[in-house]
């Protein structure tokens, strides 16, 4: 992105590119506030939680732990690559950025997994707040998750096409920070919605 | 302006007034001065041949004088208010030992008004429910349990001072003491849909022996 | 035209790239004042619809409506009876006879013309043109460069914001009508169809306003990129004029609380088609129709000071350069608004004070929102304070800006009755409420829009306004808006509710019958007073004096810019040296000096 103008500083400390992603993580950030508090008024609001209608269905707690650990690991990967680029590693950063991509595929289609079972178990948009608000929330998240590995795939296809070097990777850098992004917000809500 | 102010039937109204009155005469002061100010410097300092504006960055004193005389009105007029809200609308403050309990429901579009009976239960055989009248003696203490059926509404008797939301699935509590016998309007404040204009019951406030007729008539022992 | 422009960046552009798809800031916000002028109307028509049933409840309008024969014999005698005699015998359902039958607005029709003009004053009107039009104008000339961070995502959100209003229109004409749930579409009214007969009206409510969180969060990132890291070398953030910070302001206001509306949006779109039932209490376990109202008003506050921070700004310009003095504290005007921004976060209960809320919290958040009395009232002094000593030109622009602050006083003032939790009560959800509204949102807001419209269109356009046609606008607007809404605070201590189709069917509001059908004549005062200034406007476009380049002598970068201003805006980058309210300094010869001006640099008159 090139820059018409200096500005005040003779170069900003950080780019417009940068601080634009930064910024879009504010507006995501109150997204999901709006969610997790409707989350939050549903819990506190049932004495019962879940409700009792749905005593019989666990979430799965576990596989989704493991889970959760694969996205916690591609965020590791994901900062692998970027250290990569900033030491001019061209062909590293290829292989972490596959590497992280890998991992939120395989995050995405185990939870879909997981989503598909729950639904046989009788677990659905329909069945009241618990199953709603489980479906939206977590289902924002994925939709995120789903975001940020296309943009991941968009870099990987600039890496290969050789156009990031220790000079220039604004396009590494950004990606960087919307996964780091998804990837911290998960426990939040692994936390919040399947161990609470 | 206040003058508007329809007729003032309950116990807790004239509090409500009286802050009305407050906060009246407060910002009727604020506002004249403001508008006061205003209009002379634009008549003092208005464009005038050979004159130049004075060059004047701010003051620190002034800047503080106003702020602190704000904080301190804007402080002030929120202690008197609290008690007053307590009053009004927390149970934990509200009068015991009702002389009536009602139980009310909007629906669209109407308001349910259930009577205990001499059981003084709700969901017993002896209840009564009466579509949008509903009938208190006058100078005593009365509780309603309002919700609502479908939808949003809400409880308004502008002589009494009091409004509250009635929610669907869920009762709240309010209380009141009206001082004057007659008939007053209870419009429903809250949009609830195409009948909301005219969504409307009545409030029968009743001299004790009334009451005890009205009582007698439905309940004969 | 052409021949000006700066050469290197000259190169001819076909009509679409320069007028449609344009990706200058400076055109871009031509398109929003356009299209936020033109949706005034929209969200005016609909209040003028309105206003008339209030006044004549259940009479058929003038012109389309039957006459009184027809409607009580069937006798045709006007051409519109003769249009009702055609529509009834066609039995096909028309649109026109399920809204208004014989031209008499219908209850349900009446819900949905007020929820609509209040979603379109808001939304496709006020917002559009404050931040849309003047942010994207203003910001990189003001701050000097040559134009936004991003010009490809600029023009994505108009055409986001143009896309939200279409989604909007059409839900004017699908079955069932529009959204009618007011504007801030309290569940469960709006998550269920069973309790208007809305089915797609509330729909595409949702997902219109969707878009516009899209385009607005698009606007905004562009906004604050633009604003941190391209400002011309000098101009430090203390140096910024002061509507610039309120757009900035204005931009992380948005950024942060649209998202929060989208959430809402999601869990009503789910409950309206998924079959969820977040906003209703059922066996199944429970919604919650109470979360609607938080989520909304943690929005909606925040936005109603979207829609008054850049009028603010605005209104600061213009009172420094029309009384040809600094403003009046230059940094507490900053930290007030930035004040105001935060507090606005904590206050949103003091729309639910009747709610059900716990009442504890009612206590809670009258005092946060009569805190905000205190950064409002270092506003206003300080407006008096660069009155104060100053040498006052009453040109139309500053007319308006007066009339901004002493309306925005009223109203602002009018909110600490509501603020007031035990006086709320009675005032909640009566006409005193919407005299606020339209004391801050038209007093404040529109007069600021127009203000700035005609302060600006020297430079927008190089022309200037017919001054002769503005005053005539000006004197029509401020007298009928006042015989509009100012009447609606006495309604409201009467208790007259908001929202109600017939006052008359009530027996304690009798007497306000005169005083609605005062109300009304106004309103269309009111609105034919705007068809001057739009007239105007268009005819200033092509016939308007030829404005100089820095007509009204103001120190502000923009008016360094050749008029009309060229792609790429400056011949070469300014460099900044001073504040942008250096009026009337002693020992100078001009009583102003641009912020281009070196320090120590010899004065000179003129450029
Ligand atoms: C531009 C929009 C705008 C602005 C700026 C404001 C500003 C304020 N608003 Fe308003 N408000 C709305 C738009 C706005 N509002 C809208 C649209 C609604 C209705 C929504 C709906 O239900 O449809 C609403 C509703 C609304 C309510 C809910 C009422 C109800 O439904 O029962 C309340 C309650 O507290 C309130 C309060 C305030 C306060 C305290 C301010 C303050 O910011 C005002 C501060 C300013 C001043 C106080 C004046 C200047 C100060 C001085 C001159 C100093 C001296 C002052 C004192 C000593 C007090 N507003
Ligand atoms: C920016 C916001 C904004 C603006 C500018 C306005 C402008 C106006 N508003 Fe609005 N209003 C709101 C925001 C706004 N309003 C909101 C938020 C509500 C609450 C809604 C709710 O309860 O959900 C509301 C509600 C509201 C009500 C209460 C409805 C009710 O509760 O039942 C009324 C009643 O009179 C009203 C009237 C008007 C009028 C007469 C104008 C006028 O100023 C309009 C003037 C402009 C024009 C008239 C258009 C220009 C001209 C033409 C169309 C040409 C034709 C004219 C002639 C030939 C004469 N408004
Ligand atoms: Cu019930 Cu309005
Ligand atoms: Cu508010």
């Amino acid at each position: 992105m090139a820059q018409n103008n200096t500005g005040v500083h003779e170069r900003p400390p950080l780019s417009n590119a940068r601080l634009a992603v930064l910024v879009l993580l504010g507006a995501e950030t109150m997204l999901f506030s709006g969610l997790i508090g409707a989350f939050l008024v549903f819990r506190v609001g049932n004495v019962t939680w879940p409700p009792p209608s749905h005593i019989g269905i666990e979430l799965p707690r576990l596989v989704t732990g493991i889970n959760t650990a694969l996205l916690l690991l591609s965020g590791y990967t994901m900062f692998q690559a970027h250290r990569a680029i900033q030491g001019d590693r061209a062909k590293q950063l290829r292989r972490w950025l596959l590497i992280t991509g890998v991992l939120g595929l395989l995050f995405l289609g185990i939870q879909g997994s997981e989503w598909v079972q729950l639904i046989g178990k009788g677990l659905t948009l329909q069945s009241g707040v618990y199953g709603g608000i489980f479906y939206v929330l977590i289902g924002c998240h994925a939709l995120h998750v789903l975001t940020a590995v296309i943009w991941l795939l968009v870099v990987y296809g600039l890496a290969v096409a050789g156009r990031f070097s220790a000079e220039h990777y604004v396009g590494v850098d950004t990606c960087t920070i919307y996964w780091v992004f998804v990837v911290a917000l998960w426990p939040i809500l692994y936390v919040l919605v399947y161990l609470l | 302006m206040l003058q508007w102010l329809p007729e003032n039937v309950s116990t807790f109204g004239q509090g409500v007034d009286n802050l009305f009155y407050a906060i009246y005469y407060i910002t009727l002061i604020t506002l004249i001065l403001v508008m006061a100010t205003l209009i002379t410097f634009l008549i003092k300092y208005r464009y005038q041949e050979g004159k130049k504006a004075t060059y004047i960055e701010g003051s620190t004193t002034l800047e503080i004088v106003w702020t602190a005389a704000t904080t301190v009105i804007v402080f002030v007029l929120a202690m008197f208010s609290y008690p007053q809200w307590n009053k009004i609308k927390s149970p934990t403050s509200f009068p015991e030992n009702p002389d009536v309990v009602v139980q009310v429901s909007g629906k669209q579009f109407n308001w349910d008004m259930t009577y205990p009976g001499p059981d003084n239960e709700f969901g017993t055989d002896d209840d009564l429910t009466l579509e949008n009248e509903l009938h208190v003696p006058v100078n005593a203490v009365v509780h309603i349990q309002l919700t609502a059926v479908d939808v949003i509404h809400s409880f308004f008797v502008p002589q009494l001072r009091l409004k509250q939301d009635a929610l669907p699935s869920r009762f709240i509590d309010m209380w009141f003491e009206a001082t004057k016998a007659g008939r007053y309007e209870i419009p429903c404040a809250e949009l609830c849909g195409f009948g909301h204009s005219g969504m409307l019951g009545y409030l029968n406030v009743h001299a004790q022996t009334d009451y005890d007729a009205w009582l007698q008539e439905r309940w004969p022992q | 035209m052409h021949d000006n422009e700066h050469t290197s960046h000259h190169h001819e552009e076909s009509f679409i790239r320069k007028y449609l798809f344009s990706l200058d800031h400076k055109m871009i916000g031509k398109q929003f004042l356009i299209y936020g002028l033109l949706m005034f109307f929209l969200g005016g028509g609909l209040a003028l619809l309105f206003r008339w049933q209030l006044a004549y409840p259940d009479q058929p309008l003038p012109i389309i409506g039957a006459s009184q024969q027809y409607m009580d014999e069937g006798e045709v005698v006007t051409g519109a009876d003769r249009m009702w005699e055609r529509i009834y015998e066609s039995e096909k359902e028309e649109w026109l006879e399920i809204n208004m039958p014989n031209g008499v607005v219908d209850p349900a029709f009446y819900n949905m013309l007020f929820t609509m003009h209040a979603t379109v004053m808001v939304f496709f009107v006020v917002v559009p043109i404050l931040v849309g039009a003047f942010g994207n104008f203003l910001i990189p000339l003001m701050i000097g460069t040559r134009d936004m961070a991003f010009p490809i995502l600029n023009m994505l959100s108009f055409w986001f914001a143009v896309l939200a209003a279409v989604i909007m229109t059409i839900g004017f004409f699908v079955p069932g009508g529009h959204a009618a749930a007011g504007w801030t579409g309290y569940a469960p009214l709006s998550s269920d169809a069973q309790w208007t007969g809305v089915e797609w009206g509330q729909i595409l409510w949702g997902l219109s306003l969707f878009v516009q969180g899209l385009s607005s969060l698009v606007g905004s990132i562009n906004y604050i990129t633009t604003i941190i890291n391209m400002r011309a070398p000098g101009m430090t953030f203390f140096r910024l004029p002061l509507v610039i910070w309120s757009l900035f302001i204005v931009a992380i206001l948005l950024l942060l609380a649209f998202p929060v509306l989208s959430s809402a949006i999601v869990l009503l779109v789910f409950d309206r088609l998924a079959g969820t039932t977040f906003f209703t209490t059922t066996a199944e376990g429970g919604g919650d129709p109470l979360l609607w109202q938080h989520l909304f008003w943690f929005f909606g506050h925040p936005e109603v000071y979207i829609l008054i921070l850049p009028g603010m700004g605005i209104a600061s310009e213009l009172v420094a350069v029309f009384s040809r003095k600094p403003i009046f504290g230059y940094r507490s005007m900053v930290y007030a608004m930035i004040a105001i921004a935060f507090l606005g976060w904590i206050v949103w209960g003091h729309h639910m004070f009747q709610s059900g809320m716990r009442p504890g919290l009612g206590s809670v958040f009258m005092t946060t929102t009569m805190l905000i009395a205190v950064p409002s009232a270092i506003k206003t002094f300080n407006w008096l304070g660069t009155m104060f000593k100053g040498s006052i030109r009453f040109t139309t622009p500053m007319l308006h800006a007066i009339a901004f602050v002493s309306m925005f006083v009223i109203g602002g003032l009018s909110g600490i009755y509501m603020a007031n939790t035990p006086v709320d009560i009675f005032i909640h959800d009566t006409y005193y409420i919407v005299a606020h509204i339209h004391y801050v949102v038209f007093g404040g807001s529109l007069f600021a829009v127009f203000g700035g419209i005609i302060f600006w269109f020297p430079k927008m356009y190089g022309r200037y306004m017919n001054d002769t046609l503005s005053k005539i606008h000006f004197w029509l607007t401020f007298v009928a808006f006042n015989c509009t809404f100012f009447p609606m605070h006495i309604l409201g201590v009467g208790g007259h509710m908001r929202r109600i189709s017939n006052p008359m069917q009530y027996e304690f509001l009798q007497g306000f019958e005169g005083m609605n059908i005062f109300i009304t004549m106004s309103a269309f005062t009111l609105g034919f007073a705007q068809l001057i200034l739009v007239f105007n406007f268009f005819w200033s476009i092509f016939r308007g004096k030829v404005a100089e380049q820095n007509p009204w002598h103001v120190n502000t970068l923009e008016w360094e810019a050749p008029t009309p201003v060229p792609h790429g805006n400056f011949g070469q980058i300014p460099t900044v040296y001073r504040g942008p309210y250096e009026y009337s300094v002693p020992d100078e010869e001009d009583d102003w000096i641009p912020q281009t001006r070196p320090e120590h640099a010899p004065a000179t008159g003129g450029d």
